[in-house]
Order: structure tokens, then sequence, then C-alpha cells
């Protein structure tokens, strides 16, 4: 595989620098977040995220150097092989807190449920790399790939992973949107789902619902999850404009606050580092999205377009749906920061997602051969 | 359609307002966080910085009571007691390093114990809870709580702890708990435990941690400045765990813990006709109370390297040749595979030659001519050689199966062996070796490869005592709501008949009569007046009786080479209701004369206790036992 010298001259540096900047930034996050879990058998979590984070940008180099073309192509096996992933882990999957989402060989955990959201936003560049980015889609055009989101979504959900779940519709949607949808089927199609919203009750375990029931009032449970909202809140909150440093909030190392280096670990940003230190890192964060779409809106073909835009849609959900969680307006779902909370799966999806924008980026000016 | 053509975004404007939309709704929602930052961190910011600053909600966990575990009769041997520990909770008016000298001053001011653990820690770190002390006696927590004043943020928390009020009697069977290990607490993905949890370890507190475990509880408390409770907001009742019901009778326990008198060992005691155990001890035995609450270095070192495995529950994991309680076997195959009849007799001369070996009868100067019922009553090796022959391993080894052995059982108990039954492909296997006859008539008296446990003896007996019919040894009866009702029930549960003639079994059990009640009879030791005994028994060799006609006395030179004395059997005779299996190790004497007394002991105990029962009500005859 020689890689062309035109993609070498294009590569997209500033977006490669601000993902590794705010990696940096949540390694330094997670050292605090750690700081007073004394697991002593445990290696630190910013040691361990650091260690995928070397992993995830092998993966990452890897995602680059293929011409995102030669992946499209292979998408539906890609998608197969995720499938069948997503059904082991019903089968042999870890079961923690409730939920069987891990699958794990050889001493490494995984959560294929992560991966397979990358894999629908290559799946569904793949079907629609035949149209083009201003066609207006009829309701039976969106039949294949409804099925397409459809199926890991049910054993998604079935795992149980309410967050994911949600995340994976949210994308389906927001690229049929970017590809173009007749009004008429959009508001058939909603109109449908609304429909359907309340069977998908009984398909939710005891602890989702609950989860529910205390987003919309937290009152109703404050030792459990109501508990982290409000321990949340009141971090955040005692974080004021410059925050109470680092090492140095309460809240963190006291360990009132749940989940500090997965769920809540913005949280933890925002009571030592305080307002400041929260905006920071928002408007990197906007930024990267915005360098994405940028990336989506100069992309040379439709698959390329949407490959970006699905990504950076991905990211951005996830930005949106964690910190408005750990913010108390949206409820608590378990849906990780992306590149500051502790995570494997994460981690290395979200850099074979970046290696897939700087793939887009970097062949922009190719012409096809 | 050329491939270029397919690919080609043909409105770049439109993508282009598509992107700005895109931009113009993530900014919105973007703003939509920062907005709700702003509002909780500039506006909110110093009534929510005071909330964490002053009162603060700290949760605490309530660890939950393990059930009871208790008799057939409702006496308890296992319970909880509760412990009291000493802790410093972090805050802002005194550190860790004042709270500590204040503490040791108060404690050497009363001249009282002061812990070793805090000595060692000179540093906590900042804003970790630190035990100061733990296991606090009356006179400790009375001097903490009149002193409170001067220890802000030191607070005693109440843990139950584990207390078996039987200790070393049933130590085995009940196991004990001990705190969960960092393997244990990296594999729960369950979520069950957290750290300094206790859990069961070994015997039923681990086979049956499921049940007794119950669940934690957890209490949300708003604390003060100096960290103490002002008042509790939120609390989650810890869930107490099932209690358990044995089969187990403790006070025939206790009566063969006594007839058992230290020495090394094991006794079952079952009711052959549905498998309960109502008694299993090993000997010797250790203070299950010592790991309550975390067993010291020194204790389990002692422990541990004791050359006698006080920790090894030798009625389960004990292996041992069975002997001349193994001949059973042979009688019923022979009988039920016709190679001969009750009445078919051979002569014992004390010893039995085959190629050029000699293998020897335990009766130097022989028995003379025996039948099957003289050859069970006197222990006649030389029949059993000649029975042996006949058999062969395989078939052998195909009616010790039927009987249980060379399997576990089943019990439900940690660590169970199940022994050794050999046969010919088994030592192909094994040492790629040819099977010899020399080694048939070695197994035909239960020495060689054989291995048996107390239990599956015991288990062997009770099929006999009770017409073929082979039960699942219980020990578990029921296991009960808090309030007393089932949660679940175990019923006996028949494995299999064993397909063996009522008449074959007739013929055995007759011998089994008189090798206790009849002339000759190698158990008469354990002669009763009424309500007879029936039973074998057996020595076991260590060491093969030396070929050459040597005397035995390099048997008695160490223990390690003394035989180990063995006697199974079961009363009444003509009914049966209770069954022995008696294992005294390196005995240094048969088990006629040193197994069967025991026995006897302790059927004699067994009816002697049931005449009581008849008359009292059960629960008097429990407080006795209590006393």
């Amino acid at each position: 595989m020689s890689i062309d010298r035109r993609i070498i001259a294009s590569f997209d540096w500033p977006l490669l620098l601000l993902v590794l900047t705010i990696c940096a930034l949540g390694l330094i996050n997670l050292y605090s977040a750690g700081h007073s879990l004394k697991l002593v058998t445990q290696e630190p979590y910013y040691i361990k995220q650091l260690k995928w984070i070397a992993i995830g940008i092998f993966f990452m180099v890897i995602s680059f150097s293929l011409d995102y073309r030669t992946i499209t192509r292979h998408a539906y096996l890609i998608y197969v092989v995720s499938i069948i992933m997503l059904l082991l882990v019903l089968v042999f999957g870890k079961t923690a807190q409730g939920a069987q989402r891990w699958l794990s060989f050889a001493g490494f955990s995984f959560q294929p449920s992560e991966l397979v959201k990358l894999v629908l936003i290559l799946v569904l560049a793949r079907y629609f790399e035949d149209r083009r980015i201003d066609d207006k889609l009829h309701l039976s055009d969106l039949a294949v790939p409804f099925l397409l989101m459809g199926l890991p979504f049910a054993l998604i959900l079935k795992q149980p992973d309410l967050g994911t779940a949600l995340i994976l519709g949210a994308i389906f949607f927001l690229i049929v949107f970017f590809v173009g949808v007749k009004w008429r089927s959009l508001l058939l199609g909603s109109g449908a789902l609304i429909l359907l919203t309340p069977l998908s009750w009984y398909l939710l375990r005891d602890y989702q619902k609950e989860r529910l029931l205390t987003f919309l009032n937290p009152e109703r449970d404050p030792l459990g999850a109501g508990y982290h909202t409000i321990q949340s809140i009141i971090a955040i909150g005692s974080g004021k404009l410059t925050g109470k440093g680092f090492l140095a909030g309460s809240q963190t190392q006291l360990k009132f606050l749940p989940e500090q280096q997965t769920d809540f670990v913005f949280s933890v940003l925002a009571e030592e580092w305080g307002f400041a230190g929260a905006m920071l890192v928002i408007i990197l964060l906007f930024v990267l999205v915005t360098m994405g779409l940028k990336i989506a809106s100069g992309a040379r073909d439709a698959s390329g377009a949407i490959i970006a835009f699905g990504v950076t849609v991905f990211i951005a959900l996830g930005v949106f749906v964690n910190i408005g969680m750990v913010l108390g307006i949206l409820p608590v779902v378990g849906v990780p920061l992306p590149f500051l909370s502790y995570g494997g799966s994460s981690i290395l999806v979200l850099m074979v997602g970046v290696g897939l924008l700087l793939n887009v980026s970097g062949r922009r000016f190719l012409l096809y051969g | 359609m050329s491939d270029s053509d397919k690919l080609k975004i043909t409105n770049p404007s439109l993508l282009r307002r598509k992107i700005n939309y895109a931009v113009i709704i993530i900014f919105l929602s973007f703003t939509l966080l920062v907005v709700r930052l702003a509002y909780l961190q500039l506006y909110k910011g110093n009534e929510l910085g005071l909330r964490s600053e002053t009162n603060s909600i700290r949760l605490r966990k309530i660890t939950s009571p393990r059930g009871l575990i208790m008799d057939n009769s409702g006496r308890i041997i296992a319970e909880n007691i509760p412990s009291f520990h000493a802790y410093y909770v972090p805050n802002r008016t005194r550190s860790y390093q004042q709270i500590k000298d204040d503490f040791v001053r108060i404690y050497r001011e009363r001249s009282l114990e002061i812990p070793r653990e805090i000595l060692k820690t000179s540093l906590a770190p900042p804003f970790v809870t630190q035990r100061l002390d733990s296991l606090l006696s009356r006179h400790k927590l009375a001097v903490i709580e009149t002193n409170s004043h001067l220890l802000p943020g030191v607070f005693i928390d109440v843990v139950p702890v584990r207390r078996y009020p039987y200790g070393e009697t049933i130590a085995h069977v009940i196991g004990y708990v001990g705190e969960i290990s960092r393997e244990e607490l990296t594999s729960d993905i369950s979520g069950h435990y957290s750290s300094g949890d206790f859990l069961g370890k070994f015997g039923l507190e681990k086979e049956l941690e499921d049940f007794l475990r119950g669940q934690s509880g957890a209490e949300q408390a708003e604390v003060n400045a100096v960290g103490r409770e002002v008042r509790v907001l939120e609390k989650l009742e810890p869930i107490v765990g099932y209690n358990v019901v044995l089969t187990i009778d403790m006070s025939l326990q206790q009566a063969v813990s006594g007839a058992m008198n230290g020495k090394a060992g094991a006794v079952v005691v079952m009711d052959p006709r549905n498998g309960d155990i109502l008694a299993m001890v090993s000997s010797p035995s250790f203070d299950p109370n010592l790991f309550s609450q975390g067993i010291s270095t020194q204790d389990w070192r002692k422990l541990a390297s004791d050359p006698l495995h006080p920790l090894k529950n030798r009625a389960i994991s004990g292996q041992y040749p069975p002997a001349s309680t193994y001949k059973v076997i042979l009688a019923a195959a022979a009988l039920e595979e016709g190679l001969l009849t009750p009445d078919t007799v051979y002569n014992c001369n004390g010893e039995y030659e085959i190629g050029n070996r000699k293998f020897r009868c335990w009766r130097s100067d022989g028995h003379g001519r025996v039948n099957m019922h003289r050859a069970i009553v006197e222990s006649c090796d030389v029949y059993f050689y000649n029975l042996g022959k006949l058999i062969g391993v395989d078939m052998m080894a195909q009616y010790a199966q039927y009987f249980g052995l060379g399997q576990k059982t089943g019990i439900g108990l940690p660590q169970e062996r199940k022994g050794l039954i050999p046969t010919k492909n088994w030592k192909k296997d094994r040492f790629k070796a040819p099977w010899h006859l020399g080694e048939t008539i070695s197994i035909s008296i239960g020495q060689g490869y054989n291995l048996t446990t107390p239990l599956q003896l015991a288990n062997l007996y009770a099929a006999l005592a009770n017409d073929g019919k082979l039960y699942r040894p219980r020990i578990v009866k029921k296991i009960l709501h808090t309030d007393g009702r089932a949660y679940r029930e175990y019923q006996p549960e028949l494995l299999s008949q064993i397909p063996i003639s009522a008449k074959t079994i007739r013929v055995i059990n007759q011998a089994l009569w008189g090798v206790v009640n009849e002339q000759g009879g190698t158990a008469a030791a354990a002669r009763r007046h009424e309500k007879d005994l029936s039973g074998k028994t057996g020595t076991a060799q260590v060491v093969g009786i030396p070929r050459t006609g040597e005397t035995l006395k390099y048997h008695a030179s160490g223990r390690r080479l003394k035989d180990h004395a063995i006697f199974v059997g079961f009363a009444p005779a003509d009914r049966p209701e209770i069954l022995v299996s008696v294992l005294i190790e390196h005995a240094g004497a048969g088990g006629g004369a040193v197994a069967a007394p025991i026995a006897k002991k302790i059927v004699d105990a067994y009816f002697s206790m049931n005449q009581k029962n008849k008359q009292p009500s059960r629960e008097l005859t429990a407080k006795a036992g209590n006393r």
C-alpha cells in the first residue's frame, strides 16, 4: 500500500493536533478523577487510558491509510461481522451492573455496541453512495437503511443499553436528513415511530424505566440515579468561575461524585477548573465538530461526505448527551464524553473515526481513477 | 453510467447549505449547555459551593447480617453478633494527624491497648475515611463515646460478625467466612460485594453463599462540618440473608465429637432411610470463630502448617483405602453374577499363593474352611482373594460404582473428593501399563489403588441397610425466609435402585449382623443388648503387609505408618434408622478394636437421646442441648 504524496501534502494537521490536545486534557482530568480511588491492585485510570489512546492511534493510522472508498466497498461485510459480535455479546457477554455489554477475549474487554455506531455510518455511506446529496428520498427508499439500523438497535436495546441505542437512532436520522428526504416521508416516518414508542417501554428493563422516571423527578430516587445527578450538580456548581484547583475538588476527592472517571468525568473538570476550564473544553470540542463538518462539505464524493458528517454528528451527540446528562438537563443514560471519559472501546472507536475524518480530508483533491 | 458519475456531488452549494444548518444546530445545542453551565457555576455557584463545603451528604453502606444456620430442631449453629469499629471521617476542623494524636492520648490515659494499625499509618491521604480501631470492647466504646467532643469526625460503625456457638464441633460442615480477596473482588462483575465485605470461604458458608448473603443497605445522611450525622435523609434497609435448616442433629454431633475424643479421623452419621446426614465430624478441628473478624497471620500460619491438616474435612475430602469394608462389594458381585453360592467354601491356611507371590490373611494361622457368612464375619482375606480372582477387576469396579464409589456423592459441600475405583483402562491411561492379577488380589480386600471417603462408605452401607436404595446424602433440609416461611425445601433424592436382588442383600446383611453379634465376629466390641448393630470392620494398611513372613513390628515405628481403623455399621439390624461410618487415622489397631467401640458409643447416644425425645417436647430438649 503506497500513499499518494498529495494525501500527505493535504494532511489535516490541525485536526490531529486538536484531537491530541483534547485527549491530553482528558488524561490530566482522569489523573484527578482516579486520585482518591485507592485501588492498589489496579493501574491508575489515566495510565490505562494512555495505553488505549496509543492503541487507538495505531488503528487511526490504519483507518486513515486505506482509501475510504475501499472501506465502504466492504461496509456490508464489516456490518455482518459487527452484528455477529453483538449476538455474541448477548450469548457470552460479560455482565456488569445489570447489563450485558462486554465481549472479552485474551484479557481485553470490548463493547461491540460502541463499534456499531461507526459501522452504521459506513454502511449508510455505502448504501447512499450512488445517491446524490440533494436526493429527495421516499419512504420506500428508507426501508433498507431503516432495517440496517433497526437490527443493531434492537440488539443493543436488549443488552440493555438505552443510551447507545438512542444515539444509534439519532445518527441514522441525521444522516437521512443529510442525504435529503421528502417532507411527507419524514412526517409519515416520525408519526409511525411516535406510535411505536409506548411499545418500547416494555422492552426496557426495570432499572432503565427507573432512570427515566428519576430524570422526570430526581427526588424519586435520591440514593440511586437521582443521587448521581444531585452530586454532579453540586460538584459543577461549586466550581464557580475558576474552579477549586487541580486535585482539590472536594466532591470528586471525597467520592461524593459517582462514576467520576467515566460518565461524570465532566463534573470533575467543572469542579476543579471552574467555568473557565469547562468552557475551554466545550469550545475545543465545538471547533473539532466544525472542522469535521467542513471536511464533510469539502468531500470529493457522497460517501466521503456521509462518512465525515456521520462521524462528526456521532462526536457531537456524545458531547451533547453526556454534558447534558451531568448538567441535569438530560436523563442519566450512560453515554461517555468523547475523548475525555475513561473507556477503551470508546477511545478506540473515536480514534478510528478521527482516522476516517483525516482520510476524507486528505483525499479531497484526488481525482477518480 | 460510469463509476465517477455516480459518486459525484451534483449540487455543492446545497451540500454547503446543509452543512451550515448543521453547524448552526450544533452551535445552538452547545450554547444550551453553556447557558446551563453558566447558570450552575456563575449564578448558583455560591449556593452550591456552600452545599459542597458545609453540610454534605454522605453515603454509608450498611452490611447485611448473614442468614442463620440451624440444626434439625432449630438450634442455632451460625449467628451474628454486633461488632463496633471506630472510623475517622475527613472533616474541616481537625486533620487526621491531630485526631490520631488525641485518640492515642485518650487511650493512653486509660491505659487501653493502642491498635497497631493506627501506629503504622503515619500519614493518611486527605479525604479518605480511615479506620482507627476495630472490634472495640465495651470499655473502649464507652471511652470513645464520652470523649466524642474531643474527637470531631470520629464515628462508631456497627457491623455484624459471624459467631459459631458450637465452635470446633461442627467447623468443617459449616465452614467459615473471610474478607473478600482482591481476586474475588475483581472477578465480581455482578457487583454483590465491595472491598472489606465478608463472604463464605469454606463449608456450607461457601456453598450457600448466595442464600446466606442477603443484600447490603445504604444510608444517606447529612453530616456537619465535624463529620457528625445531622439527620438521616434516606435509608435503604439491608436485607437479611435466608436462614438455613440442616439435617444435622447438634446433640448427636456433640456426642460424636465426644466419642472421637480427639483422635484424628472422621465420622459420618446418616439416616439410611433417606440419606439425611445427622452428624459429620472431622478431627482435628479448628475454631471457625477465628476467621469471623479476619484471621491473624499467626493463627493462619498455625492452622495451615499443622501436619494434621485441621482445615481438611476428612469425611468428604479424606481418601483412604476402604480395606475390609470393601468386601461386601465382592460378595454382592459374586452372588449376583452367579459365580458361587453363599455355601461355597474356601480353605484359608493363612496365605494365598499366586504365581510366585504370597498374599497373607490378617490371621496368620488361617481361618480354615469358610463360607461367605463366616468369611464376612471373621473378615477372612483368603476367601476374598479367591472371590476377587473369580470376579476380576472390571466387574468389581462395576459393582463398586453401583454403590456410588469412585464418584462424588454430590452432598453439596465444597472440596468433596471422588475417591478411586481402579479398572484395567484406568491403569492403562494412568500408568501406560497392563493390569496384573496380583493387583486384583490387593483390591479384593480394599487395598491397592482403592480409595474411598468416609461419606462414600456411609452411602454404600446405607444402600445395604435400605434394600438397595441409594440416596444422595442430604445436609440442607430447608431454606427459610426470615419470617420462617419456607423459601426452598430439599427432598431426599433417590439416586438409584441398585440392581441387586433382595436375597443377596439379605445374605450380606445377615453376615454384617454376625460381624458384631456372633462368636468370632471382628466387631464384638460394638455389641449392644438391644437394637443390635450390624456392620463391617476394616483395617486400612498404610504400607502393605510384608510379603515375607516377618513380623509387623515396623508398622508401629511411627504414626505415619500405622493402620487406619474403619467401622461402618447400622442399627437396629432389622429396621435400620441410624448408620455410622467411622474412620480413625493411624489408629495403630484394627477397626474392631478402635473404630467399632466409637460407633457403638454414637449409636448408644442416639438411642438414649431418642428415648428422651419421645417424652418432653422438642423445644425443651433444644434448650437442654444449648446449655
